[in-house]
């Protein structure tokens, strides 16, 4: 997939269509292996062989085509629709990140969306743990949304929040992570909050079983795990492109595996914190990482 | 859930038909974005949904009947 993708990004013709299809194949395939390699990471830190990389690819192509039934306490067709809706804001993502280079500001409504997914996720299954989950995801949007908020920094210092005006900066200026180094923190505990078994991830805390996802099971479950490869790939794509700029994809694969393996790290030795830890520590780290950031800007 | 694959048949075959649409006549970039978030998602769901194994006749009750209810 990588030599389509240099093969067609040398023809300016490309269809817009195949671009999507392509990035969006290429999101789901690199972003479940680099789950897969996640989950490796954790096991080998926990002294446990762990299943194969590929795990998580396999699997969710394994569950397209396991029994699937639908419970009876289900709000048909919100509870189906809403795994569609998952799948298609992280599309719309891919189209805003890796196709166009378009705004950050979309990213953060798409995240937004996002948590307001994960919301109606629980609450349509009908289950408690999915309820209690569906509660946790608006505990976590009021911590997740002002972390992310750190982006208006980047705004201050480029004058843009377009990705593609992010990466012309970069070209002439250097890279941002060592201009904004608290805002790439900041970030960086985002995607922790995101990565799996993350100490900030208590809409999934395995005291609620499986959070949101535990009534979405069978052909449910394998549309969840494709989304969720998408938005991993995405959020690695982001950090690394408005921190570092337009890499080659070599840089691309190291840097993503590099987060990947940090995050993993970090939640193998982690706890899962409870929700008014997980929240306050969110909250500090981006009040920290703005306030810092801001010092920084005005004082060099 | 024979409907449901039946649906299954007839998204697949709709989301198709825009995909191959966009593919072959490159048309206003709002409509590719828009038939990309739309039906790329309904293309999968579909195939899921054409491919999943069903519960028998006779179990699919008790595969439905939810364990947890209420608080």
């Amino acid at each position: 997939m990588v030599f389509l993708k240099v093969y067609f990004a040398l023809n300016d013709n490309m269809n817009l269509m195949a671009d999507i299809i392509i990035n969006v194949l290429i999101s789901f395939l690199f972003g479940s292996i680099l789950l897969g390699f996640h989950r490796k990471v954790m096991a080998r830190i926990q002294l446990r062989p762990g299943p194969p990389i590929i795990q998580h690819f396999l699997h969710s192509l394994k569950f397209f085509f396991k029994e699937t039934a639908f419970p009876k306490t289900s709000s048909m067709p919100f509870y189906i629709s809403i795994v569609c809706i998952l799948c298609a804001i992280w599309i719309a993502a891919v189209i805003v990140a890796p196709v166009l280079k378009g705004s950050l500001l979309l990213i953060f409504a798409i995240y937004a969306v996002y948590k307001i997914v994960e919301h109606n996720a629980g609450s349509s299954s009908g289950s408690p743990y999915g309820k209690m989950s569906c509660v946790r995801a608006v505990f976590s949007a009021a911590s997740e949304l002002p972390l992310f908020a750190v982006i208006f920094i980047i705004y201050l210092q480029v004058g843009s929040m377009n990705i593609s005006d992010i990466i012309t900066y970069q070209n002439i200026h250097g890279s941002l992570i060592l201009k904004l180094p608290l805002v790439a923190i900041v970030l960086f505990v985002l995607i922790l909050s995101k990565s799996p078994y993350s100490p900030f991830g208590i809409t999934k805390g395995k005291d609620i079983v499986s959070g949101y996802e535990t009534e979405h099971f069978g052909l449910l479950r394998g549309y969840i795990m494709l989304s969720e490869s998408i938005s991993w790939y995405i959020f690695s794509w982001i950090f690394l492109t408005i921190f570092f700029g337009d890499l080659s994809i070599l840089l691309y694969v190291v840097g993503m595996l590099a987060i990947a393996f940090l995050t993993g790290l970090i939640n193998a030795t982690t706890p899962i914190l409870n929700p008014n830890h997980s929240v306050m520590s969110q909250i500090s780290i981006a009040l920290i990482g703005i306030a810092g950031s801001l010092l920084l800007m005005f004082t060099f | 859930m024979r409907t449901l694959v039946k649906y299954g048949y007839i998204i697949l075959t709709v989301s198709l038909v825009f995909i191959l649409y966009c593919l072959i006549f490159n048309p206003a970039s709002w409509i590719v974005y828009s038939v990309a978030i739309v039906f790329i998602p309904l293309f999968i769901l579909s195939f899921g949904l054409i491919t999943m194994a069903t519960p028998k006749k006779d179990e699919e009750e008790d595969r439905a009947r939810e364990p947890f209810i209420g608080y």
